[in-house]
């Protein structure tokens, strides 16, 4: 299998979201953007384009449904891949920040001297 | 009729754009979802959110036509991807001739045209081809 490509962001926090357990599209709604601290307000659109393609990559799968005040709710949970790949992804992302992190304290010492 | 029923009626029917068979599966879930989502007494889709609903019902529906060019008459659309890009380029040059420039604006649909016909080919060779995978989420 080829490397796989950096993680937009988006689909990056969809997997986190569901990181917890099964949510509904509503659910990884405002868990995204709690988690991006209000910075993402993912619409139902752009999150179902995410959702068919990551479901068609094996990443996620259809947990249950439910219906709630004659609405359908269907919940979406990871894969085991989905798991692997998100955390791959939040390595990597940790990695780069910690070269940053570290790079920027060293100017500051080099500025403070 | 009450301001969520209008406003149900109104994004369903933004939905159409999406392919039959997908609405099939998912118009019940996102109904709930832009429903959930609305604020009480709001009638009408926001714009933003009709806009993002046509960009990603229209990629859908992409998608899918893909996946079916790829399997009904894939030597058919092979041809008619080919035709219609080499028509296009001629269009093009004709119209650069003439010193119409802005012709150059059907350079990229002639392009899609080939990069189909190249999928569509290979799916004939017999090596797959992913019918279509998404560059674009955001929208």
């Amino acid at each position: 299998m080829s490397k796989p490509r950096a993680m937009q962001e988006a689909t990056f926090l969809i997997l986190t979201a569901l990181a917890a357990g099964p949510q509904h599209g509503y659910g990884i709604i405002s868990d995204v953007e709690q988690i991006s601290k209000r910075r993402v307000r993912m619409r139902a659109g752009t999150l179902y384009t995410a959702l068919d393609r990551l479901r068609e990559d094996g990443l996620i799968q259809v947990d249950r449904e439910e219906v709630v005040d004659s609405r359908l709710r269907r919940y979406y949970r990871l894969t085991p891949e989905g798991g692997d790949r998100l955390a791959d992804e939040a390595a990597r992302l940790r990695a780069n920040a910690r070269v940053a992190m570290s790079r920027l304290d060293l100017s500051d010492g080099v500025a403070k001297a | 009729m009450n301001d969520s029923t209008n406003l149900e009626r109104r994004y369903r029917r933004l939905l159409k754009l999406y392919p039959g068979r997908y609405r099939a599966e998912h118009e019940q879930e996102m109904v709930s979802v832009l429903m959930d989502a609305a604020p009480e007494g709001q009638q009408r889709p926001r714009l933003a959110d009709s806009a993002n609903l046509v960009l990603n019902g229209l990629w859908m529906r992409l998608r899918a036509g893909r996946g079916w060019e790829n399997v009904h008459h894939p030597r058919l659309w092979l041809m008619v991807r080919l035709l219609s890009g080499m028509w296009l380029l001629i269009l093009t040059f004709v119209l650069c001739g003439f010193g119409r420039w802005w012709g150059l604006v059907l350079v990229p649909v002639a392009l899609f045209h080939f990069h189909r016909a190249l999928r569509i080919g290979r799916v004939i060779e017999g090596d797959g081809g992913d019918g279509g995978s998404p560059p674009l989420t955001r929208a």
